[in-house]
């Protein structure tokens, strides 16, 4: 189910086939490619203490986009590495100034009451929305397919408000409203969204997702008791988040439809649980023998070694430790990128349908590039979207 | 188009074939390929575009198709090839295929850029901020650093859910014993101090000149001396502004740490790692030169100072020897040592009364 992929067109056989590709979206990349990107991306972020990130991420990008044939023609990503880095540079330039300024401001808040500058945390929250916008814009702008490239429109600003008041709506309706609120975001995103002069627009409605998707509601209290079933509650949910959001977009006449089962994502989760519990179990048997290790070589007997506060305080365990720790850290990257990225990437390209993509034969090429600012920002901010 | 081909297991496509997008439109083209002196890119009769060889450039494509594009002439016009002897042929002629990838080189130039930022982060963090710290703790002014202390106040009050203890016997006995000790370290009235009502054994001084004894430590103390030389300890921290120090160095270390080294899955964890080993580092300096502040008081008010390392001992119990790199604080053992070595015996009289310090042992109750 993983190993989706298809051979690009060019169907073999003599007879005259005028009949166009039956299959309008495919992925040619292979899974050991994109592993060997993961494995090698994460011993450079090591190697660079995380400042890899921007180039990996660029190349992660680079990997999936190129390999993604839309009607038979294969998109491409433009966006570089430095670009990021200088996004983040100038965002870290805005930011700075903006905590020591919390800082003092909060500090004039608490002189009335202990805690008072926690509402303060809502001005960040507008901050990490607008940073949600510009940093699309800044994936669309860098997407070019035939030639012609996305570009958005539209203001960070007021996108980020928009978003902060439905958030508040979010939190009178415990979360009831998020099918509308997804619904309302998506619409501004889309409508401002443009592929050279076709416009783009959101036909999803909130209702839609709230029909299929309102049991998950009722599940989510008793996932955060019974563990086991979040997994399924949490793939089930992004699996109806991501065919509803699909099925919803479209650019001039061109619209896009997905029949992404709500079962689909619910393997890769367990896999990566499963992962995460394996590599988990290495590292405590790892941990478990370099006690040993250096137990032994303590010269007082492993019993008497175990006893003493001296094995939380041994500098060579220690530092085993903080080694064994970050290669396991490592590893899960390295899992989280090959399944939840690349291989999620497979399962719902696979499940997308393009219809009247013939009026995207003849764009007119139009729009500018954006800058990086808003990953910046998503990065020092900790914030994603897609 | 028909003619014999190179390739005639593709019967309808003619030699040298590609497709190309011109950038300005997303038609797509089947296009033929002239090698002249500059690739001439042709439907038919008309040449859609020449470029020349040297400023041709490799863009991604999927597996098994080679993919073009000219900077200098369209920035988004696309060459695409799938018949890998014409794709050869091609790479041969462009000799600055690949000058825009970062190859080999430009991930060393990454590593080595990367390197060079974290070497100059740890230095200013381990010795650009103390340094900082401590020319501009003392520019800081006064009534921002009470307003601080204020906070501070605020919020530790509400964490422990500590009341102050201020019973009229008591209090008069802590007075007495702290004005003593004020006086002799040289500080102002400015200084507030009280004891807070929680069973941990700790004492604490926040910015702008507030010392906070906890009564479990009073209930932990055996005579005034061991009282005496923990409040000293504190005084001296206010003395050299440690506080403010020690806020504005920690609170740069976690922000700079923080936002640099971002972003790698559990990096939290080493965050929180490194941080603590810096942040202690320079924590159990202060402590050291807070100790010394408080031999050198106990000195000067007759008084022995080897009590409050027996008292300190008594709290924390023996530490063990060997790794104390984490630790904010000195281990006691080392900080008992240092007060018997340091030790003068007493040649004053006692700086409370036997019933004054019964009555300082009760502050927190509420009934007399």
């Amino acid at each position: 189910m993983n190993q989706m992929s298809w051979p690009p067109q060019v169907p073999p056989g003599p007879p005259p086939m005028p009949v166009p590709p039956p299959m309008p979206l495919a992925f040619s990349g292979s899974r050991g490619e994109f592993f060997d990107l993961a494995k090698r991306g994460s011993a450079l972020e090591f190697v660079t203490l995380g400042f890899y990130r921007f180039w990996l991420l660029t190349d992660i990008r680079r990997h999936l986009w190129s390999n993604t044939l839309v009607d038979g023609d294969a998109t491409e990503y433009t966006g570089r590495g430095k670009e990021l880095l200088i996004g983040f540079l100038v965002a870290l330039a805005i930011l700075v100034p903006i905590y020591l300024g919390y800082f003092l401001i909060g500090l004039e808040a608490e002189r009335y009451q202990a805690f008072a500058s926690i509402p303060l945390i809502v001005f960040f929250y507008l901050f990490g929305q607008f940073a949600i916008y510009r940093a699309r814009r800044y994936r669309l702008t860098r997407t070019v397919w035939r030639g012609v490239r996305f570009w958005m429109t539209g203001s960070g600003w007021a996108y980020a408000l928009q978003a902060s008041l439905w958030g508040l709506a979010m939190i009178f309706t415990l979360g009831l409203i998020l099918p509308w609120r997804t619904a309302a975001l998506e619409r501004y995103k889309m409508r401002h969204s443009h592929f050279g002069d076709l416009q783009g627009r959101f036909e999803g409605r909130g209702w839609e997702f709230f029909k299929r998707g309102w049991w998950l509601w009722l599940l989510t209290p008793i996932a955060l008791y019974i563990s086991p079933i979040a997994p399924f509650v949490y793939a089930g949910y992004k699996a109806i988040e991501w065919r509803w959001w699909l099925s919803g977009i479209r650019f001039g006449d061109v619209r896009l439809e997905s029949s992404l089962p709500k079962s689909a994502l619910i393997g890769l989760y367990w896999k990566v649980i499963g992962w995460m519990a394996l590599l988990g179990l290495v590292f405590a048997i790892y941990l478990g023998l370099c006690a040993l290790l250096v137990a032994s070589m303590s010269g007082e007997g492993v019993t008497a070694f175990f006893k003493t506060p001296d094995l939380m305080r041994s500098i060579p365990l220690l530092v085993l430790f903080g080694l064994g720790y970050l290669v396991m850290a490592l590893a899960m990257n390295v899992v989280m990128r090959v399944y939840l990225t690349r291989d999620l990437w497979v399962i719902v390209l696979g499940s997308v349908n393009i219809i009247g993509i013939e009026a995207a034969a003849n764009v007119v090429a139009r729009g500018d590039l954006a800058n990086a600012l808003g990953e910046g920002f998503a990065d020092g901010l900790d914030v994603g979207g897609f | 188009m028909t003619m014999e081909g190179d390739a005639p297991e593709i019967s309808q496509t003619p030699p040298n074939a590609a497709i190309y997008f011109d950038g300005t439109s997303s038609r797509r083209r089947a296009v033929t390929l002239r090698f002249a002196d500059r690739l001439e890119i042709a439907d038919h009769e008309q040449t859609l575009a020449t470029w020349d060889y040297t400023e041709i450039r490799r863009a991604d494509g999927p597996s098994g198709m080679l993919r073009l594009g000219c900077p200098t002439a369209s920035a988004l016009a696309r060459l695409e090839v799938r018949d890998t002897a014409l794709a050869a042929e091609l790479t041969s002629r462009c000799t600055r295929l690949d000058e825009n990838m970062p190859g080999r080189r430009g991930v060393a130039v990454i590593v080595g850029w990367s390197v060079a930022a974290a070497v100059s982060i740890v230095c200013v963090v381990l010795f650009g901020l103390p340094m900082i710290a401590d020319r501009l703790a003392p520019l800081v002014p006064d009534a921002f650093e009470r307003r601080l202390g204020e906070v501070a106040d605020g919020q530790i009050k509400k964490l422990f859910d500590a009341k102050t203890c201020d019973n009229p016997a008591g209090q008069k006995a802590f007075v007495k014993l702290v004005t003593a000790i004020r006086e002799s370290a040289g500080l102002d009235t400015s200084v507030q101090s009280g004891v807070l009502s929680s069973p941990i054994p700790n004492a604490f001084a926040l910015p702008g000149g507030r010392v906070y004894l906890f009564n479990g430590l009073l209930a932990k103390a055996d005579n005034p001396d061991e009282i005496a030389g923990v409040l000293a300890h504190e005084l001296g921290h206010l003395k050299h502004r440690d506080s403010m120090r020690g806020l504005i160095r920690d609170g740069s270390t976690s922000f700079l740490i923080g936002l640099l080294f971002g972003d790698i899955t559990g990096s939290s964890a080493l965050i929180f790692g490194s941080r603590t080993l810096v942040t202690s580092s320079h924590s159990r300096e202060a402590e050291t030169n807070a100790d010394g502040f408080a031999i050198e008081i106990m000195h000067r008010l007759g008084r022995p100072a080897k009590p409050t390392g027996e008292l300190l001992l008594r709290v924390t119990g023996k530490e063990g020897k060997g790794l104390s790199i984490i630790s904010s604080h000195p281990l006691s053992e080392d900080r008992l040592a240092r007060m018997s070595r340091e030790d003068r015996s007493a040649s004053k009289p006692p700086l409370l009364t036997p019933e004054e310090w019964r009555s300082l042992k009760s502050i927190c109750d509420t009934k007399i």
